[in-house]
């Protein structure tokens, strides 16, 4: 499946059967991203299909 | 995994109280949340004004999002950082977002107003200005308030933000900043506008799954000259720990502020007490001059020799005391 990573758009191709799995594989936290399909947001248990389009949103920001 | 409240699809996990929501209901579930905590800890009232820090990120435009929604009065302040194109696209995000919901956004133009910029103020350790950053920032947003009659303060610091901080505080053990720390600084001077915390228990991914959900345009990429902060680093070890324990940050954060906080001696630092007022710019200090005026000497100096070597010239050379009647 095809993986847009935010906010650079770095494009990846990617298997994993799972979204928990996905971001796994891309060795990237749960708690610090959020997988986006289409207009909607995935939980960690959703199946994918080879043919996905999905962005992740990473959610950290701050400094000091 | 099924929404809580419905029983439909679920769009986003709270692993930490196991539970899960679809994009429908996690909204009024946010909402709630938020609600909850105004009330419990006295934060503000509907009848009182509230001017909420805006920087065009999803904590800053989902609150002000959420209070409106809820029903209270609140106007955003966005500050003019100069951080080149990171501050425009943030400026837009903010402008975008109060035009759309028809809010009054303040601004306050540093370079402007005040003559530097927030890379004006690189710390000369750390070859960072996010410590510069935070005071530019809390100075303003407490001038504004003042000045405009708002009784409150409002920003947009999570879970995640809190976590960090208090993480940081802990390392270093900054006893006096972990005595202080928690969702309401009360004022303790006329010239101090209460601040409040209403996201504190809310993490940053809930924060932007709001914000998602509801389709507000924030600027999703990092401060370009937040790379490498401390509170980066902090936040990383604690959702690696939360990764193995979902609710590792509530329970530290939480924790403390329910059991911890109380048993912690200050050292006889009474802040009421020691406050008397700028003698440059009248805003509440400790010392006879601000921390503020003293670093935006620094600033100005720094993008003058700057100006200078580069052969730019300035629109305006401001003063610390001078904010521009039409940007408030």
């Amino acid at each position: 499946m095809r993986v847009t990573i935010l906010p650079d758009r770095q494009v990846k191709e990617v298997h994993a059967q799972t979204v928990g799995d996905l971001l796994k594989a891309l060795g990237l936290l749960r708690d610090a991203h959020l997988v986006v399909r289409g207009d909607d947001i995935l939980t960690s248990d959703v199946r994918l299909a080879e043919g996905d389009e999905l962005e992740v949103w990473p959610v950290i920001s701050g400094g000091s | 995994m099924r929404c809580h409240r419905c029983r439909g699809p679920a769009n986003v996990e709270i692993r930490r109280s196991q539970t899960a929501y679809c994009a429908h209901c996690y909204p009024d579930w946010f909402r709630a949340q938020v609600q909850e905590r105004i009330n419990h800890e006295r934060m503000f009232r509907r009848d009182q004004r509230i001017l909420v820090a805006v920087s065009g990120g999803k904590d800053s435009l989902g609150l002000w999002h959420t209070l409106t929604r809820l029903g209270y009065q609140a106007d955003g302040l966005y500050i003019r950082l100069g951080i080149a194109d990171y501050s425009r696209r943030s400026q837009e995000k903010s402008e975008a977002f109060s035009a759309k919901f028809g809010l009054t956004l303040h601004q306050v133009d540093l370079e402007l107003d005040h003559g530097f910029v927030v890379p004006d103020l690189l710390d000369t350790r750390s070859g960072k200005p996010c410590a510069a950053c935070g005071t530019v920032k809390r100075y303003h947003f407490n001038k504004v308030a003042a000045d405009l009659g708002y009784e409150v303060v409002a920003t947009g610091h999570n879970l995640d933000d809190e976590a960090a901080t208090m993480f940081g505080n802990v390392m270093h053990w900054n006893i006096d900043y972990l005595g202080r720390q928690g969702p309401v600084l009360e004022s303790t001077h006329p010239g101090l506008v209460r601040k409040v915390k209403p996201l504190y228990r809310l993490s940053e991914r809930e924060t932007a799954a709001y914000a998602i959900i509801e389709r507000i345009d924030y600027i999703v990429e990092e401060c370009p000259m937040a790379g490498g902060a401390k509170s980066l680093a902090y936040k990383g070890v604690l959702n690696a720990l939360e990764e193995e324990q979902p609710g590792a940050k509530y329970r530290f954060l939480v924790g403390f502020l329910k059991e911890g906080r109380a048993t912690i001696r200050t050292g006889g630092f009474d802040q009421a007490a020691d406050l008397r007022e700028c003698v440059r710019c009248g805003q509440p200090t400790t010392a006879e001059v601000c921390a503020y005026c003293r670093m935006a000497d620094r600033g100005r100096k720094k993008a003058t020799s700057k100006d200078a070597k580069y052969g730019r010239r300035r629109a305006v050379a401001g003063t610390t005391e001078g904010l521009s009647a039409d940007r408030l």
